[in-house]
């Protein structure tokens, strides 16, 4: 087994539990492993460790929707997704009748969107670091999903809405996680 | 304990694992302990989650350990039984003996 596959199991183990429960799950199942490896084939304990991990997900998501972490999380995303249209709207039919450029009009389309993801994603991360990331995703899929729907259009220009989305949303949830430390 | 509130299987088992291994009783313990004992091969998922709702009822209570080169430089997190969770384990235990009681000679026969 790799130390690429075994970091990628403990990312996913680490995404289902609060942190400190989650690295001494880690720490046990790493224990174990060793302790296997002493007396049993590579090929046995890896199949053994994926077993866990394949058997623990299942039972680990489902306490953690219990626990009500991605519930919260979810709600928050969208809620934060609808705003973020909202504000790129609002902000859109305010500046748009001031130019009748075409170019400017494209600028505002740029600034519009690129801010209100920042603000949402501000917003999404003060109240679950989690729901920012999903809100990233969404805002990806939603730039996804509009290039596949609609025709014409300059490639660069809707693949800048595309990189654009997600990395405002997360500049927007880093600025948020900058204010809490400034504030502790 | 409330009243109606009784444990469940799962939550027996690993309650009376923490209890056999007393100090040393943390999530790779507890599920070697259940799998060795019962023959049942169990997810430390399974553990944890159940710990966690055992941990909300306050049966239970952890504390974290020092981090260790063998875990990856990650700490324990060692379980113990609070009273609270003697009683929750006593009252179903108890309930259990009482509804099997005068019962062997029939699962004899089954």
């Amino acid at each position: 087994m790799s130390l690429s596959t075994l970091a990628a199991s403990q990312w996913i183990l680490a995404r289902l539990m609060p942190p400190a429960q989650a690295e001494a799950l880690i720490g046990d199942l790493l224990e174990e492993r060793r302790l296997r490896l002493q007396a049993g084939s590579h090929v046995s304990v890896a199949g053994w460790y994926w077993r866990q991990l394949a058997s623990s997900v299942p039972v680990l998501l489902w306490a953690s929707m219990r626990r009500g972490a991605w519930l919260v999380s979810v709600v928050t995303a969208v809620a934060s997704f609808i705003a973020a249209v909202g504000i790129m709207l609002v902000l859109q039919s305010a500046l748009w009748p001031m130019t009748t450029s075409s170019f400017a009009h494209d600028v505002i389309m740029v600034l519009s969107f690129a801010a209100a993801a920042a603000t949402c994603g501000c917003v999404a991360a003060s109240i679950r670091l989690g729901a920012a990331r999903l809100l990233a995703f969404l805002m990806f899929a939603a730039v996804c999903a509009e290039i596949a729907t609609t025709q014409g259009g300059a490639l660069w220009y809707k693949g800048l809405f595309l990189v654009l989305g997600p990395l405002a949303t997360i500049a927007g949830a880093a600025l948020s996680g900058r204010r809490r430390r400034v504030r502790l | 304990m409330p009243r109606g509130d009784f444990l469940g299987s799962l939550e027996q088992i690993v309650m009376l694992a923490v209890m056999r291994l007393g100090a040393d009783a943390y999530g790779m313990t507890v599920r070697r302990e259940i799998e060795e004992r019962t023959g049942r091969e169990i997810s430390i998922g399974a553990v944890y989650a159940t710990l966690e709702r055992l941990e909300a009822k306050g049966y239970v209570s952890s504390f974290t350990g020092e981090p260790t080169a063998e875990r990856g430089g990650r700490a324990k997190r060692h379980f113990e039984i609070e009273a609270a969770g003697h009683e929750a384990l006593n009252a179903s235990q108890n309930a259990l003996k009482n509804m099997s009681e005068g019962l062997s000679r029939r699962w004899k026969r089954a």
